[in-house]
């Protein structure tokens, strides 16, 4: 009982330590806020900071974090630290291309501001579905492209050792851009078990240009339900196409036999005494009977019946052609299951 | 001569006999045969064995109803040493009583009769016969095998001697031709008669038959 009692108290301060920072990251925001509004503006730049400063795992979402940054940015604005606000709203930009300040909160100051550094930021932002499953050709994974400004744009598809596998898109993005990917690679191939980049390059890089962002795709086959074939044909429903060789055999061996026991019968029943050759005749004779009977009796084909398992073939094959072809139909639209992992700032690669 | 008058009389009287069980099948064989003997017993060999050889003529007649056959057969030669010094009469006849358990099967009881006659003695076989004969075709219906085997459940001769074991067998191949009212047969057997004292007669036959009728 004891035992159960520490156990229990320690996971809840071990686990509730993160739930506590959290909310201290979302209090620490409120009252930047509160200290905002009240026009306290060193106070709130030392809140919002604070605020932003413990984000760590457990801190604030990206929604806050873009909240707390406007805020940021409007404290340090009104705090005559123009800089600050600046890099506060590039970053912001970053983190958002597509954030835009609420005009109905913000002074026109603080949104022209906001208008003119993300102008001068160009940024991409990549967002995916974090589980995509999707048959191949007739359904498709979908990535939004985001801008902060046009921005001409290249959309690949790679190997996680940077080979490429589909070109997705290649052009200018005004604001946003919706890419689809049927789940083929260029060769019209279904993509193949593995971890994939989705990689969106500005086309012409530049010192102070977007930086390529990319999101690492676990891509992974689920084998399609194909129908099974047919089960093959057999005895019945198929006829016999040849006598049995068991009556020849049986013809055989009963003239052999009988044969046989003829030539022995004076062994069996006369013991020791002198037997005349006339055994032999009979014992021959019966014996090639049995050759008679064995030819009589030789398997042969019958034809009627093969006539009839003639259809019955061609009807099964039929059958399966079939089953074949929807198998390969069904090959074909492969099921695939994409995970995307976060995005990230793609390196730049050596051309 | 006299053997197939009885035999002719036999077969006459078949049919009557036959018509007063309803619907029997009737059958009739004739055969035809070469017959061995060899017989080292004490009276008829003073002088070493004694063999003898000689064509024979014999037949049966069978009536069948209900699985079950009764059947009365003859059979009668002369035969000869082959220096044609030792001749005898040679005649054997036998009732038998059938039954067939088993398509393939056919379990027989009767008498059997054999005597070689001399001008002045007859030397006497008297035993009861139980027979096993087991039927194999070859070609369906047409071309048949068959082995038989019999024992005497009793015997007695007319030796100083006595009877002693007596056994046989024979096998042999059947014909029908198909839709004709006759079978041929050809058999080779092989009987076994021991004295008590020692010594024996040895009886070989090979055969060709017409049988007229159903089994």
């Amino acid at each position: 009982m004891t035992r159960a009692f520490i156990v229990l108290t320690m996971s809840l301060l071990l686990g509730g330590g993160q739930v506590l920072r959290a909310q201290s990251a979302r209090d620490l925001l409120g009252q930047g806020v509160r200290a905002y509004q009240a026009l306290e503006y060193d106070a709130a730049a030392a809140l919002l900071e604070e605020s932003l400063g413990r984000d760590s795992a457990a801190g604030l979402a990206d929604s806050l974090r873009a909240r707390a940054l406007t805020y940021l940015g409007a404290t340090e604005l009104f705090r005559g630290q123009r800089d600050s606000a600046v890099a506060t709203f590039r970053h912001l930009v970053l983190l958002n291309p597509r954030y835009r300040p609420d005009e109905l909160i913000f002074p026109p100051q603080v949104t022209n501001l906001f208008q003119e550094v993300r102008r001068a930021t160009r940024a991409i932002a990549v967002a995916v579905p974090p589980v995509t499953e999707l048959r191949t050709r007739l359904e498709r994974f979908t990535a939004r492209v985001l801008t902060s400004s046009l921005a001409d744009v290249t959309v690949m598809l790679a190997r996680e050792d940077g080979t490429p596998v589909r070109q997705l898109y290649s052009g200018p993005v005004a604001d946003s851009l919706l890419v689809s990917w049927d789940g083929l690679t260029a060769a019209g191939t279904a993509a193949t078990d593995g971890r994939y980049l989705l990689q969106v390059t500005p086309r012409t890089p530049t010192a102070d240009g977007p930086r390529a962002r990319q999101v690492v795709l676990e891509v992974k086959q689920e084998a399609p339900d194909t129908l099974p074939w047919p089960p093959p044909l057999t005895t019945p429903p198929l006829l016999p196409e040849r006598t049995s060789t068991g009556p020849a055999l049986r013809s055989l061996a009963a003239g052999l036999v009988t044969g046989a026991a003829a030539v022995a019968l004076p062994s069996i029943m006369a013991q020791g005494k002198d037997a005349t050759g006339a055994r032999f005749a009979v014992g021959a004779a019966v014996g090639v009977a049995g050759f008679v009977g064995f030819f009589a009796h030789k398997p042969r084909p019958l034809e009627a019946n093969v006539r009839a398992n003639a259809s019955q073939r061609e009807a099964w094959k039929k059958k399966l052609d079939q089953v074949k072809a929807e198998n390969v139909a069904r090959l074909r639209t492969m099921r695939l299951v994409v995970r995307a992992g976060p995005e990230t700032i793609a390196e730049r690669r050596s051309e | 001569m006299k053997t197939i008058g009885v035999i002719g009389i036999l077969a006459s009287a078949l049919p009557a006999v036959a018509g007063a069980q309803g619907r029997p099948t009737i059958a009739f064989r004739g055969d035809a045969g070469f017959v061995w003997v060899r017989s080292d017993t004490a009276a008829a060999a003073a002088g070493g064995a004694v063999r003898l050889r000689g064509p024979v003529l014999g037949g049966e007649g069978r009536v069948a109803f209900n699985g079950f056959a009764v059947g009365v057969g003859l059979l009668s030669g002369t035969l000869q040493a082959a220096d044609q010094t030792v001749k005898r009469d040679l005649i054997e006849g036998r009732l038998v009583v059938a039954a067939q358990p088993l398509p393939w099967l056919e379990m027989s009881v009767g008498p059997f009769v054999r005597a070689y006659v001399t001008d002045s003695v007859t030397e006497r076989w008297v035993f009861w016969q139980a027979r096993a004969r087991v039927e194999a075709p070859i070609v369906t219906a047409s071309l048949t095998s068959y082995v038989e085997l019999w024992r005497a459940l009793s015997s007695q001769v007319n030796l100083v001697a006595g009877a002693g074991r007596v056994q046989g067998g024979e096998a042999g191949v059947v014909y029908r031709p198909p839709q004709r009212p006759f079978w041929l047969r050809l058999a080779y057997r092989v009987d076994d008669a021991a004295v008590r004292v020692g010594g024996s007669q040895t009886l070989e036959a090979i055969s060709v038959s017409v049988v007229v009728g159903a089994r």
